[in-house]
């Protein structure tokens, strides 16, 4: 059989169908199934995959052209041929262009073919991008391939929600200028973060409330907030192509009731949600005519300052007016719509909009109909998406044509900014200074030396690509929580992970302004920012013996205690009673009541001796960990605004070094750590695909459907001994890709404690790096430290951090044809030692950031 | 789904302590205007919640079954969501009605704490009868409410067409995309002609509006329209799944109306059996079910009436009180859904099946099948003993 279909492959490539001409990626698909598909399957599938050998219970002898009805099994030919995991090895492997086009006929097939049934995208997803071979990227191309001038689609891109929120945060709050003596506190164009419970909310109003009743949850209920409305994947990732999202009927519906409550506010500040008598700068004078009872979560158990702290806009001048004027109409109209959309309004859509806000107000009068009117523009296509769409410029002969004006100035906005333009950007917009190359060179690094140009979007970068602020969400199983030895009560280990991510955030900030050898600092450095919660976190978890060991040792304390407490007590007890007889003996007015104070005192005495007696004392530190002492200096971490009263965030952090020999850089941090578990254990699996996808730019198939992937329940088994299922053959050609990378792991248990024993034994913490792409990586390592530092001298690593940063700044995967603009960026980040600045600024400078087609 | 708790001592009659019939017991004060609607009624303990965490409230993880929080976003969809999806199409797939303080649901007229429908995606409850009814039944209203609804479509119209006309522009590959935010527009529009195109249908069903919704003396006045528009959205056939956040699923809420001075949190601190105060609340409740009985029986349907095939769940969005562990977590179902759920008793669960148990049994009821609601096999192994419904409440 083998023999008469190399002739059938054979016969199509005399037929000069395959690669006899150049092969430009991209480019429409010529191929069929008869000409070509079908010969590769036979030339290099059917000797394994036929009938009689059907190897792994796989038969693609009867596979025909792409139908609705085998669209699975191609998507996993796609990926098998596409990843070089198919053919195997050590049979004879398809030229590179032969794989090319195959691969590009799978998926042009499947677009084709599933056009009316959900569309097929797999090949647009983040995660798929290192299905294109690495060393194709970043090294010689074979003969026989010719690239196009790169350049990425015209497009929409929609707003994200980080970014929908902190725009309308504009709207409402005045935020502090950046202050270079507390450079991490947060300011005007930071991103508005998540609260104390990860929920991305806006706040009203909060920076003038002085008084409040009731504790926290009492707090967080009465305040008027806004929930972020668009909607978002959560395990993220990369998790902003301009492709992933739209703006449903729900979403739209919600922005436009939550676009009046802000358009009121900016009108009449917090009257717009409280009574006037709320609103005064002695809070006693509310609590003389507030409503009795109890007004704990009720809007009306808050007092505000009468410090006006929001922006005083147009929309305020408009309402003010007691005279209805269409100048103050047109310009609230026009603020709003820049304010919302980052660029004013043509002539003509001023003019739409004005008639809508007309037509509401002549409806129902200048009060309800401004705020109905104007809220309509925050559903502007311009205010939800951002448009690439080469408007205004000429294509090139090749097609491309160059964003320029107010595509291109908030393009390059947008690469690191939540915030509209700042001046020197809009006025270079408007007097036509963003038109070329060198203009976007000019502003991105006038930009990224700004210090006081908040630049959230490359924070965002790093939390897609790191994903170290999921540990909030994961939920733990009580038990097992308390088994790792940090606090299991309440919320108490959710909050802290909340904190460890803006702790993170901080850290990486810190390595961004040393903009040295950036990704090796990230996963090298020493250095940690802390809360107090941290010493338990990054402690190191007691052995048995050792707990017992501390246990036995409170045990002694408390009974030291104890027996001191009840000396003592016997002490006071007489001196109270010889007090007692000196005040009765006493009659001086004065000595008596020096004397009564001196009782007062003792008896305070007495009680705490009585309750140590009685009850014995607390128990001093944490039996189970051994704390880690991060001390050093004091900086900040960017958190949310009080959202939860006295419970809210505190910015205040310590920089400190990390315990030595026990950490190395952010992989082994919790906050990362925790991201990577689940509710009972580590997350090997997990952890090691990150490492394969992430730094090694491998990928991993889809599992396929006829895999039961679960673990065994074994309670008191280690995970290692757990994961041993997946040692089958099988499973082990994927997994061999992800758990030798993420055991090593298991040197921290799954609160991200170190742990030198498991289960009474030591703990095993060897793994291996396998088939990585680069030789001199592959190999056992010993640990996690072992293999981080090993994955941090490497180039390809390097390379692979440049490749998700590309597809992070241009909002999609790679293609061959963006091979040079990788190149020049892998260069520029070696060549400046390491600076993401200059990453940043090659990219942004780059045909595929600069060109649409 | 009454916040602060639901303690089962106030629904389960006195004696009756493993299950059985209810037709001799008589029903405990709280629930007493129940008794007429006994043999519909069927009374559950013995359900958990434990992997919700509800102590104060299990927010969305009460109608999702699985860990909620203050603050925390919803992990999934909620049963109520998955239910709309399964039943026929109807104008409005879901209605949600948040009950409050009057402060609350003015000042915060849409919240979102008990459904969603998906992960990170919050379904907003409404608290405010007028903006609801406008919403509802607007094209036939009059007055204020009829210019504010015009005013509100005619902006409506405006931007669908603006954002129709940027569309024009868009190569082919993004038109898909954004045709569904245009679409989005139509869908708004087209709800609210749908509406209008079965005005004199809707005529019959919309509540008569009074002083009540522009002039509320107690919070109970709007908690009584908000539950006539809920009636009524069900009646017309406008939604089939009508989700009622009494409290909106957080520790506070407010019956002044009631003749109770007391509010928020504190509430949620006392005992409820004996209480004269959560007994008024309970009563409360208890006569809005069988307002909604009543109402839905007055509708024909089929052989029968709307209530013959109807399933009102009632329960709390923190098992049976605050600070709980959600060890047990009650539910009172009223109706039997055309015979599919047993009615007249009360029964006693053992403590190890979680309420995601009694989500998946009804998402069987109509037609979708599943073994764990929301829960892994990981998590059922854990925190199920059994797998599939409830079968003490099939028929």
């Amino acid at each position: 059989m083998r023999v008469i279909l190399r002739g059938v492959v054979a016969c199509a490539l005399g037929a000069g169908i395959g690669w006899a001409e150049p092969y430009t990626p991209g480019e429409p698909v010529k191929l069929g199934f008869k000409d070509f598909a079908s010969g590769f399957l036979d030339y290099h599938c059917l000797e394994c995959h036929d009938e009689a050998t059907k190897k792994g219970e796989l038969s693609l002898e009867d596979l025909g052209p792409i139908d609705e009805t085998n669209a699975d099994l191609w998507k996993s030919i796609w990926a098998q041929v596409s990843l070089r995991e198919m053919p195997p090895k050590k049979k004879e492997q398809p030229e590179v262009i032969e794989r090319l086009q195959f691969s590009d006929w799978i998926v042009a097939e499947l677009q084709r073919v599933m056009k009316d049934k959900g569309g097929f995208q797999a090949h647009l997803d983040p995660q798929k991008g290192n299905f294109l071979e690495h060393d194709l990227l970043f090294g010689k191309l074979p003969e026989g391939i010719k690239l196009a001038p790169a350049a990425s689609p015209k497009r929409i891109w929609r707003v994200t929600p980080q970014e929908h929120i902190t725009r309308l945060n504009e709207l409402i709050n005045s935020e502090p200028n950046y202050d270079p003596k507390k450079p991490g506190v947060r300011t005007r164009g930071d991103v508005v973060p998540t609260n104390h419970g990860g929920e991305l909310k806006l706040y009203f109003g909060v920076d003038r409330i002085i008084k409040w009743q009731g504790g926290t949850v009492a707090y967080a209920t009465s305040v008027k907030s806004v929930p972020v409305v668009l909607s978002s994947a959560r395990k993220h990732g990369l998790e902003n192509y301009p492709n992933f999202y739209t703006v449903n009927s729900a979403e739209a519906t919600q922005i436009l009731g939550k676009a009046e409550d802000i358009l009121r506010y900016m009108a009449y500040g917090p009257l717009s949600i409280a009574n006037p008598e709320q609103i005064t700068d002695d809070p006693n004078t509310y609590e003389k005519v507030r409503p009795k009872g109890d007004l704990r979560g009720l809007p009306t158990a808050l007092v505000y300052s009468t410090k006006v702290k929001r922006p005083l806009t147009p929309v305020y001048e408009l309402m003010k007016a007691s005279e209805l004027s269409e100048n103050l109409l047109q310009s609230a109209v026009d603020y709003v719509f820049e304010a919302v959309t980052f660029r004013p309004p043509t002539s003509k859509e001023s003019e739409q909009y004005l008639l809508v806000v007309s037509e509401a107000i002549e409806r129902v009068g200048k009060e309800d109909g401004v705020f109905i009117g104007l809220s309509a523009i925050f559903l502007d296509r311009d205010a939800l998406f951002r448009p690439e769409l080469g408007a205004g410029g000429k294509p090139a002969r090749d097609g491309r044509v160059m964003l320029q004006d107010w595509e291109l100035g908030l393009a390059v906005n947008h690469a690191l900014s939540y915030i509209k333009p700042d001046e020197e950007l809009r006025r270079a917009i408007v007097e036509g200074r963003m038109r070329t190359k060198v203009d976007v060179k000019r502003e991105v690094t006038r930009m990224l030396e700004d210090d006081s140009l908040r630049k959230p979007r490359i924070l965002r970068f790093f939390r897609d690509f790191f994903d170290h602020d999921l540990g909030g969400y994961i939920c733990k199983d009580n038990n097992a929580l308390a088994a790792t030895g940090v606090s299991a009560r309440g919320t108490a280990h959710y909050r802290a992970m909340f904190d460890a991510t803006a702790s993170t955030d901080r850290l990486i900030e810190l390595i961004l302004e040393e903009d040295k050898d950036v990704l090796k600092e990230l996963l090298t450095t020493q250095k940690v920012v802390a809360t107090r919660n941290d010493n338990t976190y990054f402690g190191r978890l007691r052995t048995q013996k050792e707990r017992e060991a501390v246990a036995a040792e409170q045990r002694r304390a408390g009974k030291v205690a104890k027996e001191k407490a009840a000396a003592e007590l016997k002490i006071l007890n007489n001196k109270l009673t010889s007090l007692d007889d000196r005040i009765k003996a006493v009659k001086d007015g004065r000595a008596k009541r020096d004397l009564a104070r001196e009782k007062k005192q003792l008896e305070g005495a007495r009680k705490r001796a009585q309750d140590v007696v009685k009850k014995g004392v607390r128990k001093k530190g944490n039996p189970s960990v051994e704390e880690a002492k991060l001390s050093g200096s004091q900086i900040f971490a960017r958190v949310s605004h009080r959202s939860f009263g006295n419970g809210s965030m505190k910015p205040e952090r310590t920089l400190a070094t990390a315990p030595e020999g026990e950490r190395l850089g952010i992989l082994t941090h919790p906050s990362w750590l925790v991201s990577h578990s689940d509710a009972m254990d580590n997350h090997a699996i997990l952890r090691g695909r990150w490492i394969r996808e992430r730094l090694l730019g491998g990928g991993i198939p889809d599992v396929p459907i006829t895999v039961d992937a679960m673990l065994p329940d074994e309670p008191n088994t280690t995970l290692r001994s757990r994961m041993r299922v997946t040692r089958e053959t099988y499973c082990w050609t994927c997994h061999e890709k992800m758990d030798p990378l993420g055991l090593p792991f298991e040197m921290y248990n799954h609160a991200g404690v170190l742990r030198t024993t498991e289960l009474g034994k030591p703990v095993d913490t060897s793994g291996a790096i396998i088939d990585s792409g680069d030789p001199k990586l592959d190999g056992p390592v010993t640990n996690a430290l072992d293999l981080i530092q090993k994955l941090s001298e490497s180039e390809r690593v390097e390379q692979v951090f440049v490749r998700h940063a590309f597809r992070f700044w241009m909002g999609r995967n790679e293609t061959l044809n963006d091979a040079h603009v990788l190149q020049e960026a892998h260069l520029a980040y070696r060549e400046s030692g390491g600076s993401m600045k200059a990453l940043i600024l090659s990219l942004v400078t780059s045909d595929a950031f600069l060109y649409r087609k | 789904m009454q916040n602060q708790g639901f303690e089962p001592e106030t629904c389960i009659p006195d004696g009756m302590r493993h299950g059985g019939s209810l037709a001799k017991a008589t029903l405990p004060e709280p629930i007493k205007a129940l008794e007429p609607f006994k043999e519909k009624l069927h009374i559950i303990s013995g359900l958990h919640g434990i992997h919700t965490s509800p102590s104060h409230s299990a927010f969305f993880g009460a109608l999702g079954g699985y860990r909620g929080s203050d603050g925390v976003p919803p992990s999934a969809s909620t049963i109520d969501y998955e239910l709309s999806r399964a039943l026929p199409e109807t104008l409005l797939p879901h209605l949600c009605i948040g009950m409050d303080s009057l402060e609350n649901m003015k000042t915060k007229p849409t919240v979102a704490n008990l459904s969603a429908s998906g992960a990170g995606q919050p379904i907003f409850m409404h608290s405010n009868p007028n903006h609801l009814y406008q919403t509802l039944y607007g094209g036939i209203s009059k007055g204020e409410i009829r210019k504010q609804h015009e005013a509100r479509s005619g902006m409506l119209d405006r931007i669908g067409q603006l954002a129709a006309a940027k569309g024009g522009t868009l190569p082919i590959s993004e038109k898909q995309r954004y045709g569904e935010f245009v679409q989005g527009f139509e869908d708004m529009n087209g709800l609210r002609e749908r509406l209008g195109s079965v005005s004199d249908h809707l005529r019959n069903f919309a509540p008569k509006v009074d002083d009540r919704y522009s002039s509320p003396e107690f919070e109970t006045d709007w908690h009584d329209v908000l539950l006539d528009l809920g009636i009524s959205s069900l009646k017309s056939g406008i939604t089939n799944v009508l989700t009622i956040g009494s409290g909106r699923g957080e520790i506070f809420g407010s019956w002044k109306g009631l003749g109770i001075e007391q509010q928020g949190h504190n509430l949620g601190h006392m005992k409820q059996k004996d209480n004269p105060i959560w007994i008024k609340i309970r009563q409360y409740n208890s006569r809005m079910l069988v307002k909604i009985m009543e109402e839905l029986e007055s509708v024909p349907e089929g052989n029968g009436t709307m209530m013959d095939n109807t399933l009102i769940v009632y329960t709390s969005n923190n098992a049976d009180k605050q600070h709980t562990n959600g060890a047990n977590w009650p539910v009172m179902l009223l109706g039997n859904c055309d015979g599919a759920f047993k009615s007249g008793c009360f029964t006693h669960v053992d403590g190890k099946r979680p309420i995601n148990a009694l989500y998946s049994t009804i998402l069987r009821s109509v037609g979708v099948s599943n073994d764990h609601f929301n829960m892994t096999e990981k998590m059922a192994k854990k925190f199920d003993s059994g797998s599939g419904p409830l079968r003490e409440i099939l028929a």
